[in-house]
């Protein structure tokens, strides 16, 4: 997926609270159909989180990895 | 020469700042102004006690100019624009004032265009006016469906929506009409709050008190004339009061600057609270971009942090500190209880307290300690 490059990038590396899916949700509103919303974020939680949010609202989890305790999600906007 | 230190914003974070530094430093060597459009202070807090009936204006709110120790100086006017290349800020009348430092502290402000028919269709209580307008119907339904939750997604005091739920709760229950009221809490995520250990405590406490926890429900727009809530994951909720956080941004001076990010957060050092690229000038509060929640508790350690740091850069003497990220916020869960929300930078995984009568009697008291203690910097 490295080809694939983000519209929008949300670096909530250190975002305890609200937590970086609220980050996410942020982006979201103003996403149009298309986009790809790059998510940076430490919070060991996000993982489970950004899965269970992309399955909810039907849009496209492209890649989830982490490297170095970043967690890096690049997620297609497919359903605005 | 005493060094001038320029305050913008008079409300917790730049009362406690302005405080510490006149009682840690003599006139000769440092001379504080604060400067903010209105010359009310407000217990923010309070607020939600003005919409539960708990409390009335004269318990939240004091005239801004007696709280400051002697040597501050108030001056009341709007802050139009903020230079920071050129040290100058510039006052609605045209006026211009130079600093050796500058603290912006100008917190945070409401924005509830953001979310379509927020405005005409959703309450809160995030000022005085909409707390009385909340209470008002708060004390006046009889029956129906109440929803209440997060609906601007970045707003101070992250529990408060939590609180609203509970004590609103209690009140139904008091006035004799819960078995008559529906209570949903929404939440944009799969559970109520973030925090993980605290939201296992919130869950169970609004199983017990019969509010339903509607998740993955982000508020994207508001119905007024249907009373239809609706969210961006493509479901709708009926209403008859709506109770919902309203979407903040960054101060308007802030904006207008150019100093703050495309919502108007000013990005500073995580730790020394400087604006990224100067040394003479500071955010506290609100007004900056830092993850930290948005809470006067964080205001007030800012405040702490950068009085002692300020000290030390004016005389030379002694080592400077840093901001840790400490936080802590009571959550009143109704009938005489509070959990609490702690956490730091280096501890973020608050621990979920049982809702106790202690934490609800710190409450309290910190209602009353708040004018005399903690804004005239005594602790
Ligand atoms: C309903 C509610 C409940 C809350 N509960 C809690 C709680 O339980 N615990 C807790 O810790 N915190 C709580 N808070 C949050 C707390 O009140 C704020 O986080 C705190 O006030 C932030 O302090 P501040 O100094 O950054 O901003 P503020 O105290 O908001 O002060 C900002 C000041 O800047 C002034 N200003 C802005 N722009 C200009 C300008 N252009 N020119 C001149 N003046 C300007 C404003 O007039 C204002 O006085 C609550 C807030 C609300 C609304």
């Amino acid at each position: 997926m490295s080809d694939v490059q983000p519209t929008i990038t949300v670096d909530a590396r250190g975002v305890a609270c609200p937590g970086p899916l609220t980050s996410l949700i942020k982006a979201y509103r103003k996403a149009k159909n298309g986009d790809i919303i790059e998510v940076l974020a430490t919070d060991a939680g996000f993982k489970a989180d950004v899965e269970a949010w992309v399955k909810r609202t039907g849009n496209e989890l492209l890649s989830l990895t982490e490297e170095n305790g970043v967690i890096k999600a690049l997620i297609k906007v497919t359903a605005r | 020469m005493p060094k001038k230190v320029l305050i913008l914003g008079g409300g917790d974070g730049g009362t406690i700042l302005a405080n510490r530094l006149v009682k840690k430093l003599p006139a000769g060597q440092v001379e504080v102004e604060v400067v903010d459009r209105s010359d009310i202070h407000w217990y923010q807090p309070g607020f939600l006690f003005i919409a539960t009936g708990e409390a009335d204006k004269e318990d939240i709110s004091r005239r801004r100019p007696k709280l400051f120790r002697k040597g501050v100086k108030f001056t009341k006017a709007e802050v139009k624009k903020i230079d920071l290349d050129d040290r100058s800020v510039e006052l609605a009348d045209g006026t211009k004032k130079g600093y050796d430092y500058l603290v912006v502290a100008t917190g945070s402000a409401l924005n509830p265009d953001e979310i379509p028919g927020f405005e005409q269709g959703a309450d809160h209580f995030w000022n005085y006016e909409a707390a009385m307008r909340l209470r008002e119907k708060l004390f006046s339904i009889k029956e129906g469906k109440v929803v209440v939750g997060i609906g601007g997604l970045l707003y101070k005091c992250p529990v408060a929506p939590l609180e609203i739920a509970f004590l609103a709760e209690e009140l139904f229950r008091k006035r004799g009409v819960r078995d008559k009221i529906e209570m949903k809490y929404v939440s944009p995520i799969d559970r109520a709050y973030a925090p993980h250990l605290l939201n296992r405590v919130i869950e169970e406490e609004m199983k017990k008190r019969g509010i339903e926890v509607v998740t993955f429900f982000s508020i994207d727009s508001v119905d007024p004339e249907k009373k239809v809530v609706n969210s961006l994951e493509g479901d709708s909720l009926e209403y008859d009061l709506l109770i919902l956080t309203p979407p903040q941004q960054g101060a308007k001076v802030v904006r207008d600057s150019g100093i703050g990010d495309d919502e108007g957060w000013i990005p500073v050092d995580k730790y020394f609270l400087n604006i990224q690229g100067y040394d003479d000038a500071f955010a506290i509060g609100d007004a900056t971009a830092l993850p930290t929640p948005k809470t006067g508790v964080i205001a007030h350690f800012q405040a702490a942090t950068l009085a002692h740091n300020l000290a030390v850069e004016i005389t030379g003497k002694g080592t400077k500190e840093i901001f840790d990220g400490q936080s802590f916020c009571v959550i009143e869960t109704g009938m005489s209880k509070a959990s609490a929300q702690v956490s730091n930078y280096f501890y973020d995984v608050p621990p979920g307290l049982i809702p106790n009568w202690l934490l609800h009697a710190m409450k309290l008291a910190m209602n009353k300690m708040y004018w005399r203690c903690i804004l005239s910097g005594m602790i």
